[in-house]
């Protein structure tokens, strides 16, 4: 073999070996013809609460990478989307100010890739009485996934916490459980309930503890999830509170005697490392998404519109993979629809119709639909920490048994999904 | 009837570091009558500066020195460029004035460490003391003790020595002890090198204990304040049981029903209830 040849042949190996890793991936978006988009602007709006407590803006951050790439493709069959980005500072008064400028002066004709902690409940109706839909990336307290125009991408806490309920008595055979829950208004007690009926419906006692967040004391927490002597302890928590109660267990060595769980929010890159090796293999979360390194289709092609056209500061995190699914729906809605003709009644009625989404990012095909709330993400898979990351233990995705569902499973039923 | 010894426990350790903060509001407010909201925001900012030296690798009583010099350099520097132009106003404005320097501690600690999740990991938290069942790790048990001790060494510095003398001179009359030929400046360095030597210690004690988060540690001011309004701003046996107690009750509201949700609330509470009974005292006397 010459030297040529050798040359040529490992350059073609380096190059398959990136494009396998998404690094040479090229980004696929709307029309995928390249030509720049130059008609009238469609105005499509999102709130977000990026001051504040924590930064929210990450799902409008991916939505706006897609919505770059859309323009840059030939856009909504010629007319560009005007994606226009409001900050609620986790102030209800505030979302319910700068949602009114997009709805009623901006005349968006819908929202993408919404992450607010209050807007939900500041906006849902107004959002309804002007009949404009979100398409939310993620939601968090009950308001979001209890109103007709509000449609978030993720499952949310409840869902969350009802599946590593099911993978604890699964894996575990635990029959005694105890919810873990910061005591903050329109999430306290509700992400635990999904749990709780879940496990009265299936022979498993599930208890909840309402903590408050600003507490110094995480051991006393832990130990009266303890004194319960439960199986299994779901953590709900934020990941900031999280982290220093995994240490109280650890210190109490209490991850020896009961198995640990967890909702989505400790599905984090700097978890694993954070928690240290005590909890190595032995906690496991669930995830409202397939895990961010998935090698699906739709989930490297949301890491290369990222890298295309997303800042290089934008998180790679579920917020980002929610945002990106936002925007794609709503960019294909708008896409079959007449260009001409798009305004916000027809957006809002062509986004109804929207029945058989499909990502790998999601287990299942995802819908909006007629109903009166949206959950139609409602299964994920469990991973465990693995060294410094996390490992996929479940065999695929679970699907959520919390009775609340009833209603979306009855409209699961008429759009002839399983 | 819920066991609540073992949240009795468990509250001693959190409690123990409540003390210790309040002996370093007391000591300094003895000394320069300067309430210091800076406290926790210092201890808070030397907390980081041991986890980064930690994660770089440096030996740990090299990280733990290093803490608690930045707390005293920080504090120091405020002593001796900021405090001293408040001096001649009252004691509201003196102590909003380290408010302020609090918020920008605080707010350079976020900015350059960001709300990652981070763990501050101490070679005590290995060990530990098993009482009703409850691990008591070593780090507190460290944290009990050092409470303890200090309030001994700084009730003997201030009553028994010549610079405690004059901190207490200074903190009565600031012009009447310069008259007297008392070096104001020199006493002051004494006080805020102490006070930061105090944060520095609890920030660390703390941010292993409760969480390595800056706004968190920062307000835990507010349970050190209600230890020292036990002591009255002047008892350092009180605040030490002051801050023991608070430690205790906030632990054991968690079996108490609607209560474990509102926990954060108990320093406020037996702050109130203190300066309610302090002034009802007054009133008689």
């Amino acid at each position: 073999m010459n030297i040529y040849r050798i040359a040529a042949l490992s350059a073609v190996t380096l190059a398959a070996s990136f494009a396998s890793s998404g690094a040479f991936a090229q980004s696929k978006c709307g029309l995928g013809n390249g030509k720049k988009a130059d008609g009238e602007p469609i105005a499509v709006g999102a709130v977000v609460g990026k001051t504040g407590p924590d930064d929210f803006s990450s799902s409008a951050q991916a939505a706006a990478a897609y919505f770059k790439c859309v323009n840059e493709n030939g856009g909504i069959n010629g007319r560009p989307v005007e994606y226009l980005v409001a900050d609620d500072q986790w102030n209800p008064e505030t979302a319910a100010q700068v949602a009114s400028k997009l709805v009623k002066d901006r005349k968006v004709v819908a929202l993408a890739g919404n992450t607010s902690f209050v807007e939900c409940g500041a906006n849902a109706k107004m959002y309804s009485d002007e009949g404009v839909m979100v398409v939310a990336g993620t939601g968090v307290p009950r308001e979001c996934f209890n109103a007709k125009n509000y449609v978030p991408v993720n499952s949310g806490p409840r869902i969350s916490a009802t599946i590593a309920a099911m993978y604890a008595a699964q894996a575990y055979k635990s029959k005694k459980m105890v919810c873990i829950i910061p005591n903050i208004p329109s999430l306290g007690n509700w992400a635990c309930e999904g749990p709780k009926a879940w496990g009265k419906a299936n022979g498993v006692e599930v208890e909840t503890i309402a903590i408050d967040p600003g507490s110094a004391d995480a051991t006393s927490v832990m130990l009266q999830a303890a004194s319960k002597k439960p199986d299994t302890i779901i953590m709900n928590v934020p990941k900031g509170i999280l982290v220093p109660m995994l240490a109280a267990a650890e210190q109490q060595n209490l991850g020896k005697k009961i198995h640990f769980v967890s909702a989505a929010p400790a599905y984090s890159a700097d978890v694993p490392k954070a928690i240290g090796p005590y909890w190595n293999k032995n906690f496991a979360v669930n995830l409202e998404f397939n895990p961010l390194e998935s090698k699906g289709p739709d989930n490297l092609n949301w890491q290369a519109v990222m890298n295309s056209h997303g800042a290089k500061t934008d998180p790679r995190d579920t917020f980002s993979q929610a945002g990106y699914l936002a925007a794609r729906l709503l960019t294909e809605t708008l896409l079959k629809m007449d260009a001409k003709k798009i305004d916000r009644a027809s957006v809002t009625e062509a986004l109804r119709k929207v029945g058989d989404f499909r990502s790998d990012i999601l287990c299942n095909p995802f819908y909006v639909g007629a109903g009166s709330r949206h959950n139609a993400n409602n299964a994920g898979p469990m991973v465990v920490v693995d060294g410094n990351g996390f490992t996929t233990v479940s065999k695929g995705c679970l699907m959520a048994d919390d009775p609340e569902l009833v209603d979306v499973r009855a409209d699961e039923k008429k759009l002839g999904l399983k | 009837m819920p066991d609540l010894l073992p949240f009795v426990i468990s509250g001693l350790g959190v409690g123990a570091v409540y003390a210790l903060s309040g002996v370093g509001l007391v000591v300094l407010y003895r000394s320069s009558g300067v309430l210091n909201f800076a406290f926790g925001a210092l201890g808070a900012l030397g907390a980081y500066v041991a986890w980064s030296m930690l994660e770089s690798g440096w030996p740990q009583a090299l990280a733990w020195a290093a803490s608690v010099a930045v707390a005293m350099v920080l504090s120091l520097a405020y002593g001796r460029l900021i405090a001293p132009h408040l001096a001649q106003r009252n004691p509201t404005i003196r102590g909003i004035g380290t408010l302020g320097f609090a918020l920008v501690v605080l707010g350079f600690t976020e900015w350059f460490w960001g709300e990652q999740p981070r763990r501050l990991v101490l070679p005590t938290d290995a060990g530990a003391l098993e009482l009703a069942d409850v691990r008591l790790t070593y780090t507190r048990v460290i944290g009990l003790a050092l409470a303890v001790a200090m309030m001994a060494g700084i009730g003997l510095l201030l009553a028994r020595t010549r610079v405690g003398l004059k901190m207490r001179a200074l903190a009565n009359d600031r012009d009447l002890s310069a008259l007297l030929g008392i070096r104001v400046l020199q006493v002051d360095t004494v006080a805020w090198v102490l006070s930061g030597a105090f944060a520095g210690v609890c920030g660390l004690l703390l941010a292993n204990i409760v969480r390595l988060q800056a706004t968190l540690l920062t307000f835990m001011v507010i349970p050190a304040f209600a230890a020292a309004i036990i002591g009255r701003l002047e008892s350092l046996p009180a605040t030490v049981v002051g801050g023991i107690l608070i430690g205790v009750l906030e632990a054991v509201a968690i079996v108490v029903p609607g209560l474990a949700s509102f926990r954060s609330a108990t320093p406020f509470l037996v702050a109130l209830l203190m300066i309610a009974f302090h002034q009802s005292n007054t009133r008689v006397a």
